[in-house]
């Protein structure tokens, strides 16, 4: 069985959960013994790395590179710049284009890929890769499924949805032959605002990767000195993300125990007007900026927290509880999101409900026991949510659509 | 002859509202909740009531007016007893009519329907002390047989009961400590030599409380007829069929649309069909048979789940951090004499409060085999150690004015003194009543340092 995957970013990409989904799925395959041709757009970080990550598998998965580069997470009219070529002169030669734009050469590239390759299945991860995968199954007649790892609905927070986004991912769902969502949560989202059958729709939750994280050197040392308590944000800085709640829950907290400390680690386009909501509601002092953590300084940094909260409006699924346990931090998390399905040792609370939120934050910072019962029992847990029972899903998916194929 | 002895274990706790951190040193009250949810404990007694108290109760007495020889057990927590009394009071009368007819039999336990016995020795005997003085004062009669919270049982606990007078005790009647032999017969505890153990046949209890209305169970639906069929089938096997299960289990747990109350309503008929079968109290029972073995159970025997011990109510980190929290509080709350502060103390003592925080198989993803009125084991966890922790400050609070009264008091002693006395005292007098007043303050400030 061999299957033709669009994706949009791939590791050691710093992008997000999207890269780090498709990576655990396509090597779980791979183990699976499902063919895997993964199609990319070109993006030099993605180029060298990916082969790097695929090395022990070289022999089955080509990486293809079309000639887009995209970033995530924009809206359709955010303007990128894509470089095309060289002036006669040797300096390289960008052209702005839309998002849109992307997509749509996206999809013309990926019905030429179609037309050249064999292959049994069709696998779109992101709306981004919705039209590709579309365009593949024009070109070569084979099923296709849709990986729904967000809607617009989550990216605008539920509100200003992005018109061409959701016309984009409503089409496109009703020309797929079965769409899988990375959770409930939003499987319930596809059906109420996009009009998709039940029947067509698979939940297929995220796995996570379970190995014992080394222990790093503690970061925040000064504060921890002085028996401070530190609770941690840790991602975009959006509306999706429910930043601005978490600081209105920090105010709650630190007037009840002025020794508490947040730390908002990441990047967005919210950012500023975080920044002033802090000022605002005097908690300067109180909150720190950590700027974009990756890799071995936010591994540091879950590590060295006390709690982490994850406080999304709208969550397709959400990685950060499960890395936060894996470093044996605790979380907070918003009952708005897909991993709140699947976690029954994390705290969880609606994230308009700021004084619950604050409620639990302090309790946790009290009782001790209870934050480490639930890093202790939810790390039994993660070991029951592998990408490979999430692989498993998928490739019966595969063999469901290709059972009366000849 | 067979006999069956049937008892129906009556308990609500007051269930603690969602007490936030906030509340701390704000709010006195936690189990005052007055929402829609399964919190509010007006609203859960009012509502099983409705479903199961009033329609068995009707059930229970039609029986025993029509068949002179049924007979049956209650237990009662003190917890449930008073929120009849606040909350529905006809309800509470309707029990004592039942028990009235000399036929219901009503067992001894602890007040506050806690895991005192194998925290506290002290308490437990305060507790079980407590009830029989309410049982005594409600229903006019006296327990001679002990039933101990989710019938956990251990030797000793045995043992405690043979030497406080109890004719009779009632526990699991578990394979492990069974082995091959029938639990319809009666046991001695080890290390007892008059007391004797009823132990629950879980087969067939179970299929009343727990399996009656699943219609995946190869035995649904039960009949009556059935049913009285398998108890039957003891005839010769054994003396005694005791059939322990929650009261509740009618009505609340088997909705009426299970049919159980019209099974309830068939079975006295049914069993005593066969001319050798009859039902006898568990005093009856206990005075009619003699022990044919002894019941060995070292280690902490319970009803719940296949586990049969305490790791429902203790078996993870938060449950026992709560629990000890709230023993650990015995000595400071005992000693402050205020009955209001004991009896808040007690009721944080029940076990649900402990069940709520159960976590057992719920990595499975089974988080309905736990019934809970919060959102998860954390959510319960949090509300009971606010509240716990705003005792724990209006216990210290209360022995730190005992001290500061003390100490005035000290200090007012001679203006009294020389008030009341027109003769100059004997300074040794004067001496040996300044050192007693000192004793009290040190003690007192004893405690408060080492709470």
């Amino acid at each position: 069985m061999k299957v033709l995957t669009f994706g949009w970013e791939f590791p050691p990409s710093k992008n997000g959960g999207l890269g780090v989904a498709c990576y655990g799925l396509t090597r779980e395959l791979l183990e699976a013994g499902v063919e895997v041709v993964f199609v990319l757009p070109r993006s030099q970080k993605t180029l060298g790395n990916a082969k790097f990550l695929f090395a022990e598998f070289g022999e089955l998965v080509s990486v293809r590179h079309t000639d887009i580069t995209l970033e995530p997470y924009l809206q359709s009219d955010s303007k990128v710049e894509v470089f095309v070529g060289y002036t006669p002169d040797g300096r390289p030669m960008y052209v702005s284009r839309s998002i849109l734009e992307e997509v749509h050469r996206f999809a013309h590239q990926a019905s030429i890929i179609a037309k050249q390759e064999q292959f049994d299945v069709i696998h779109a991860h992101d709306w981004t890769s919705y039209l590709a995968g579309v365009a593949a199954k024009k070109a070569s007649g084979k099923p296709l499924i849709l990986h729904v790892h967000a809607t617009s609905f989550d990216q605008a927070g539920g509100m200003n949805v992005d018109p061409a986004v959701y016309r984009i991912e409503t089409e496109a769902f009703a020309f797929a032959d079965q769409v899988v969502t990375v959770s409930g949560y939003t499987k319930n989202m596809i059906i109420e605002h996009h009009h998709v059958p039940e029947t067509k729709v698979s939940v297929v939750h995220n796995g996570c990767d379970t190995h014992e994280p080394p222990r790093l050197q503690p970061t925040l040392a000064e504060l921890k000195a002085q028996g401070r308590k530190i609770v941690l944000y840790h991602g975009r800085i959006s509306i999706q993300k429910g930043v601005d709640y978490f600081v209105k829950a920090a105010r709650r907290v630190v007037d009840a125990d002025p020794t508490v400390v947040f730390v908002i680690s990441g990047w967005g386009d919210m950012l500023q007007q975080v920044i002033e909501q802090v000022g605002a509601m005097r908690l300067s002092e109180h909150v720190r900026f950590a700027g974009a953590l990756w890799e071995e300084e936010r591994d540091r940094m879950y590590q060295s927290v006390d709690l982490v909260v994850m406080p999304s409006v709208s969550e397709p699924f959400g990685l950060v509880p499960l890395e936060a346990m894996l470093h044996g931090t605790p979380s907070l998390i918003s009952k708005q999101s897909g991993v709140s399905e699947v976690l029954t040792h994390v705290l969880k609370v609606d994230f308009w409900d700021t004084e619950e939120m604050a409620n639990q934050i302090l309790a946790s910072l009290r009782y001790p026991v209870m934050r480490s019962q639930l890093v202790k029992e939810g790390k039994q847990q993660l070991a029951g949510l592998s990408w490979r029972s999430a692989a498993e899903k998928i490739k019966a998916i595969y063999q469901r659509l290709l059972q009366y194929a000849t | 002859m067979l006999t069956v002895c049937p008892y129906f274990h009556v308990h609500q706790p007051y269930r603690v509202k969602r007490y936030r951190v906030f509340d701390i040193g704000n709010d006195e009250h936690y189990f005052n909740d007055d929402s829609q949810t399964d919190l509010n404990n007006r609203k859960i007694v009012e509502k099983v009531a409705e479903k199961s108290y009033r329609p068995t109760n009707r059930i229970l007495k039609d029986l025993l007016d029509t068949h002179p020889e049924f007979r049956f057990n209650l237990s009662f927590s003190g917890t449930v007893l008073d929120q009849f009394e606040a909350y529905a009071p006809d309800v509470l009368q309707s029990f004592q009519e039942l028990v009235a007819t000399g036929r219901v039999e009503i067992l001894a336990d602890t007040y506050h329907h806690s895991l005192a016995f194998f925290y506290s020795l002290p308490e437990f005997e305060r507790q079980v002390n407590k009830h029989r003085e309410r049982i005594e004062s409600l229903f006019g009669v006296t327990p001679r047989v002990f039933r101990n919270t989710e019938l956990s049982y251990r030797n000793d606990l045995a043992k405690w009961c043979e030497d406080n007078g109890y004719l009779g005790i009632m526990a699991e009647g578990w394979d492990k400590y069974l082995g091959w032999r029938s639990p319809n017969f009666l046991y001695r505890p080890a290390g007892c030599s008059s007391i004797k153990v009823l132990l629950k046949n879980y087969k067939l209890s179970d299929d009343i409380a727990f399996r009656f209305g699943n219609r995946e169970w190869a035995g649904w639906p039960l009949q009556a007829d059935t049913y009285a069929n398998w108890i039957h089938a003891h005839h010769g096997d054994g003396q005694t069929v005791n059939l322990f299960m929650d009261y509740e289990s009618f009505g609340e747990h088997q909705w009426e649309d299970t049919g159980i109350f019209n099974f309830l309503r068939a079975l006295p008929e049914t069993v005593l069909r066969r001319k050798d079968t009859s039902f006898k109290t568990a005093t009856e029972t206990v005075q009619s048979y003699d022990v044919i073995g002894e019941y060995d159970v070292p280690d902490v025997l319970t009803w719940a789940d296949t586990d049969r011990d305490l790791t429902a109510w203790v078996g993870n980190d938060i449950q026992q951090d709560a629990i000890a929290a709230t023993y650990r509080l015995e000595t400071d709350v005992m000693a402050t004499e205020d009955m209001q502060l004991i009896e808040t103390w007690r009721k944080l003592q029940t076990s649900d409060h402990f069940y709520y925080m159960c976590t057992k198989w719920s990595n499975d993803g089974d988080v309905h085999a736990y019934f809970s009125p919060y959102q998860s084991p954390y959510d319960a966890y949090i509300a009971f150690m606010n509240a716990l922790s705003d005792l724990q400050l209006r216990v210290k609070k209360a022995t730190d004015a005992t001290v500061v009264e003390t100490v005035s008091e000290v200090t007012a002693t001679p203006a009294a003194v020389l008030n009341g006395i027109r003769v100059l005292p004997e300074e040794d007098s004067i001496l040996e009543l300044l050192k007693k007043l000192f004793a009290s303050v040190r003690r007192k400030i004893s405690r408060v340092i080492s709470s």
